[in-house]
């Protein structure tokens, strides 16, 4: 099975989408609030101005001959502090009538423009030392004079900026705080919410390492559906892995009896004095015997071989084969197979390959055979051990080569131990001839282990 | 010697019919379990070949059903499934051994030999009483060292008898055990096979147990 790599990990998407989300709208909430908060700074400044000016314009006073006075000026105290931030002026710009004393030598530039009297207007001027102003100035008509007057009240905008600035810098730090606790809470429900999926893939491993058939626990309603797809394919794959073994079975069940016919016919050929004929016969027998045998063995085990969830306990496997094998023998045959042993793979090929081991060890030994299983890391190693004469190390190999017998005397058909070696390989695991307890033999099946069961 | 051959392929039971008959054995056959249940049930045999492929019931459940009904005879089970897995269901299911399709003629016989003599309690493949001896391999019989002929009943008397020296055999025991089911039994011809024997092998050989039966001495 290949892993899908390809896309994008579900938890960084997730993840990715919310801290954009959530971004974009602390930002534009923030933007809004700043705004609002100007707006309202501003609006308190100007129905300040709007005081003063409505103050200043009260206390306008126009001489006869023609000259304006303020009397009484204005009364906070930063009309008279030079370059406060608070300026009054009465007049046009190139010519002011009065000016507060805040304003000390510079003037207000006040556009020259005609304005409607009465009218209120706000503007933002550049003010002494370059500091900038919001100005509210209307034109007021008094009685003593032609002309109308342009009176305007002025503030340093610093202070409201500085408010809005102060506000803006308070702002992204809660929302920082806010923007971070978010992401944290998405990143969390990420994980929640992905962590059926997780426990779907420990489920999955579990399978493919033998330690269940099928997937177990209740999954959400959005993943339930897949889950039981999943199992609905494993179950689908074992039925397909067992009639294909079945049908094998079948075909070799099939191939044999007719095989015995014909070697049943050379025997009576021979006894009839065909001896030659006889013979011919039984060697093609005996090489369709090998063929079925061999095939037959290896089609089983590679169709099992990849079957998820396949498990053979060991012990469940050995016990009654060894029993079989004993009696058959009359060979004494020791068990040493701890439970919760299991072989990953089909149980029925454990028996096959053990078998041949263990009969082969029944036929050498002279009363005792010895089957020990223990688990070997990723692998389940079984031991069989004789009490026979041994087997000299340089002929080890050659007992493996498919139709070796090394005593014609002792029947067998000089298949198995091939056989199982194949069987073993197929499986990814191997069997050896070793050296055994005083010079008998041994015999060592290595095969891959499931892990223990949930 | 009574065989009961269970097989459903009709050539290979011939075969089998054939190559047991030679080797002196009277030989009844089942096509199918239900028929070799039946055989098994309510005759004496002095071994069993089944195979386990059987038609309506499979060997393995015939020979747990004779088992269960306690019929000790040997079996010796044919199985075309040559896998471990299907070997030990049959051993289980209490078969003394087996042989895997396609066989060799000569080691069934031979596997087959062993069986009935270890049921016996024989422990030599030959039989000896006095100069009598008898070799089951290629059903002989001779006297002093000479080949004595013999035809396969008078055979199959003396190999049931000597396999049970010592034993005294009803006539009914013996009768189950030389014709096969669909044979016309008459126990005169058994007194005529017995007759024969005496005259062949001395008179001593066979002795008549009165009201019991016959009986081979030990030695």
């Amino acid at each position: 099975m290949s892993g899908g790599t390809g896309a994008a990990s579900l938890q960084r998407r997730v993840l990715l989408g919310a801290v954009l989300w959530i971004g974009l709208a602390l930002a534009a909430g923030g933007w809004v609030l700043v705004e609002l908060f100007r707006d309202h700074v501003e609006a308190q400044a100007e129905a300040r101005l709007v005081t003063a000016m409505d103050q200043l314009i009260a206390a306008l006073a126009v001489a006869g001959d023609g000259t304006v006075a303020v009397a009484p000026p204005p009364a906070d105290p930063r009309f008279r502090q030079p370059f406060s931030g608070l300026y009054w002026q009465v007049g046009e710009a190139a010519a002011p009538l009065a000016r507060s004393r805040s304003l000390w030598d510079a003037v207000l530039p006040l556009p020259a423009d005609e304005v409607a009297d009465g009218a209120l207007r706000l503007h933002r001027l550049p003010g002494p030392r370059g500091a900038a102003l919001l100005t509210a100035e209307r034109m007021v008509r008094l009685p003593q004079r032609a002309d109308a007057l342009r009176v305007a009240v002025a503030e340093d905008a610093a202070a409201t900026e500085a408010a809005v600035g102060r506000f803006t810098r308070d702002l992204s730090v809660a929302f920082a705080v806010l923007g971070r606790a978010l992401g944290l809470a998405a990143a969390a429900q990420g994980t929640a919410v992905l962590r059926p999926l997780a426990r779907l893939r420990r489920r999955v491993l579990a399978v493919r390492q033998g330690a269940a058939e099928r997937l177990d626990g209740r999954f959400p309603a959005e993943v339930a559906p897949l889950v039981d797809d999943l199992n609905a394919l494993l179950e689908h794959d074992r039925d397909t892995v067992a009639r294909a073994r079945r049908q094998a079975g079948d075909l070799a069940h099939g191939l044999k009896t007719p095989l015995a016919i014909i070697a049943a016919e050379a025997d009576a050929l021979t006894a009839a004095g065909h001896a030659e004929a006889a013979g011919i016969l039984r060697q093609q027998v005996e090489a369709m015997r090998r063929q079925v045998e061999a095939n037959l063995a290896r089609a089983r085990a590679a169709a099992s071989r990849d079957l998820p969830g396949a498990r053979a306990p060991v012990a469940a496997a050995l016990e009654p084969l060894a029993r079989a094998i004993g009696r058959l023998h009359g060979r004494e045959v020791t068990l040493d197979l701890p439970a919760g042993l299991a072989f990953r793979g089909d149980a029925q090929d454990l028996q096959e390959m053990a078998g041949v081991l263990i009969d082969n060890a029944a036929k050498w030994a002279s009363g005792r055979v010895t089957v020990t299983a223990r688990g070997d890391g990723a692998e389940v190693v079984v031991i069989i051990d004789d009490d026979g004469p041994g087997l000299p190390p340089d002929q080890r190999e050659a007992v493996f080569r498919r139709g070796a017998r090394l005593d014609e005397a002792v029947p067998g058909s000089g298949l198995g131990l091939s056989i199982a070696r194949d069987v073993a390989e197929l499986y990814g695991g191997s069997v050896s001839l070793e050296d055994g307890n005083g010079g008998a033999c041994r015999a060592v099946l290595r095969l891959p282990c499931a892990v223990a069961g949930p | 010697m009574r065989v009961l051959v269970a097989e459903d392929e009709p050539r290979l039971t011939l075969q089998l019919e054939r190559a047991l008959a030679a080797a002196g054995y009277a030989v009844d056959t089942a096509y199918d379990g239900d028929r070799a249940h039946q055989l098994g049930e309510a005759e004496d045999y002095d071994a069993v070949v089944l195979d386990l492929g059987l038609p309506r019931l499979d060997g393995v459940s015939v020979l747990r059903r004779w088992r269960a009904a306690g019929r000790t005879m040997p079996v010796l089970v044919l199985t075309a499934r040559d896998g471990w897995s299907e070997k030990v269901a049959g051993l289980d299911a209490g078969a003394d051994d087996y042989v895997t399709k396609p066989f060799n003629t000569e080691e069934l016989l031979a596997r087959l030999r062993a069986l009935i003599r270890r049921a016996a309690g024989q422990a030599d493949p030959v039989v000896r009483v006095g100069a009598v001896v008898l070799d089951p391999r290629g059903a002989t019989v001779t006297r002093d060292g000479e080949a004595v002929p013999l035809t396969a009943h008078e055979y199959r008397v003396l190999a049931y008898l000597m396999l049970h020296k010592g034993k005294v055999v009803s006539r009914a025991e013996l009768t189950e055990h030389v014709y096969t089911q669909d044979f016309d039994r008459d126990s005169n011809t058994l007194e005529v096979f017995v007759g024969r024997l005496r005259r062949k092998l001395g008179a001593g050989l066979i002795e008549t147990v009165r009201g019991l039966g016959y009986r081979v001495p030990e030695a």
